[in-house]
């Protein structure tokens, strides 16, 4: 019987946190202070957050892993040692590392390492060398399946295992942005803006548009596509049996710097379709659904990666999401009647009627779907909820005062 | 007279200012967070007046930085 496959989602906050226990995750990953990939962009948790982060994910029986892997500077390493002794007395289960002295420490630590993409592993004597570190070692973003399952097989044949004694693990990205370069080596970033990448301070350049230019004579040289440096999105979903069938221990998706609603979704369709696989209902309408949802939350639209051998050259072709629901925020939570099930809002912009999509946040919340079945301003039934009104609606869950309220439109 | 601002909280650690400026920033061996030397807290946030002989040095500290996290202001 083969090993069920793990889902391991982000969690750029504590609403994104929650969103991804609620959708089914088995492990979230997020970061801590700055020596991670998402510094600039996601907020970041601090080293105070650790126990209570350990609290939630304990509760729902979901793992966690620390991520750690920017690349580490001497007047790094105080602060590197002192965030890895934190994850062991919290006992975090992992910590994704790549820089030599994050995995260095943390053996000596004893504290388990899962190897980041950033450390481009192509191949099993890659995997070899690191497993004398790791027991998880996620593969470079640019491997076919063929590869990837090659990969796996070798790692059975010469027995490699990982500190822990067992055979290392592989992981493989599931769904998320790709970058243009090699995962970690692009300094794009880093010659236009001074930010560095491999410090979690890319300013994606990449996800721009762009008029290439003959410098002799200035001719504009014709691209089809402006986006010429923004790789779509990738999406495995549709061979996602052939994705589990490489024999890859965990799948990951990829988003710390997005919105819960986007850990939800993706979490979810994900979840789902890992079920279905192995109870035997993994069918093309349900795949056809899943992709649905899936672009309803932030997209660059989707391809399937490096993983199907196909060319590159499925670049992007706009800026930003291509999402097909827009959600725009309206209000914030301000109580809630546990008996009649209803919340109460105040709306601090735009208006809200009856019957309208509405998405619900926050950090202990998670994530809400629902709809303005009834509003009521006063008590008093009403259509529309004008700007600054208090109001109330009925929700199946309990919301709390500070969570976020959002409508959603169709059509970016 | 210069004025310089440091929004500490959002510093990645990465070490362009203390290039372009040694004398003003030092990084923190304890958060790996840089330090404006001579800076006065409030709220989080640093700041120190210098004198004028400073601007070029820490405008490229400025200028370089990745979170865009340091502000110059000249004052008369």
């Amino acid at each position: 019987m083969m090993e069920k496959v793990e889902l391991l989602s982000p969690a750029g906050s504590f609403e994104s946190l929650q969103a991804a226990i609620q959708a089914g995750a088995d492990a979230v990953y997020f970061g801590i202070e700055q020596l991670n990939m998402r510094a600039r962009s996601s907020n970041n948790f601090t080293i105070e957050d650790l126990p209570l982060i350990k609290k939630t994910c304990a509760e729902a029986k979901v793992k966690i892993y620390l991520t750690l892997n920017t690349i580490i500077y001497d007047h790094d390493v105080t602060l590197m040692k002192s965030i890895v002794s934190s994850a062991k007395k919290n006992k975090i289960d992992a910590i994704i590392a790549c820089d030599h002295a994050v995995l260095s420490y943390a053996k000596q630590m004893r504290i388990p390492v899962h190897i980041s993409t950033q450390a481009n592993v192509c191949n099993v004597e890659s995997v070899q060398f690191y497993s004398a570190y790791a027991d998880t070692i996620v593969l470079a973003r640019e491997l076919s399946l063929r590869q990837v399952s090659e990969i796996v097989k070798q790692i059975k044949r010469k027995n490699i295992k990982g500190p822990l004694g067992k055979n290392v693990k592989i992981e493989v990205f599931a769904h998320g942005a790709l970058c243009m370069a090699i995962s970690g080596k692009c300094y794009l970033s880093l010659h236009s803006n001074f930010a560095s990448a491999n410090r979690g301070a890319c300013v994606q350049n990449c996800r721009r548009a762009y008029i290439v230019k003959d410098k002799e004579d200035e001719v504009e040289v014709e691209v089809d596509n402006e986006y010429i440096m923004s790789a779509q999105d990738l999406c495995t979903i549709s061979f996602l049996d052939k994705l589990i069938k490489t024999g890859v221990g965990v799948l990951k998706i990829e988003g710390r710097g997005r919105a819960a609603d986007y850990v939800y979704t993706t979490t979810k369709c994900y979840r789902e379709a890992i079920d279905a696989f192995y109870n035997g209902s993994y069918t093309k309408s349900k795949i056809e659904k899943w992709l649905d949802e899936l672009s309803t939350v932030f997209n660059r639209g989707f391809w399937g990666g490096y993983y199907l051998g196909k060319k590159m050259g499925e670049w992007a072709d706009s800026a930003g999401s291509k999402a097909t629901k827009t959600k725009i925020y309206i209000g914030k939570g301000t109580g809630y009647y546990s008996d009649k099930k209803v919340g109460e809002f105040k709306l601090e912009s735009n208006q809200l009627s009856v019957g309208n999509d509405l998405l619900i946040t926050g950090p202990t919340t998670g994530v809400i779907y629902t709809s303005a079945k009834e509003l009521r301003v006063n008590n008093t039934p009403v259509d529309i909820v004008k700007k600054g009104e208090l109001f109330s609606l009925p929700v199946p869950q309990k919301i709390r005062p500070s969570d976020k309220l959002y409508k959603l439109t169709h059509g970016s | 007279m210069i004025r310089i601002i440091h929004f500490r909280e959002k510093c990645v650690g990465c070490n362009a200012c203390v290039e372009a400026a040694p004398f003003r920033w030092r990084i923190s061996r304890k958060d790996g967070k840089s330090i404006l030397i001579g800076g006065k807290e409030r709220k989080n946030v640093f700041s120190l007046l210098t004198g004028e002989d400073e601007f070029l040095a820490n405008i490229s500290a400025s200028e370089n930085c990745p979170v865009k996290i340091i502000k110059l202001e000249k004052l008369n």
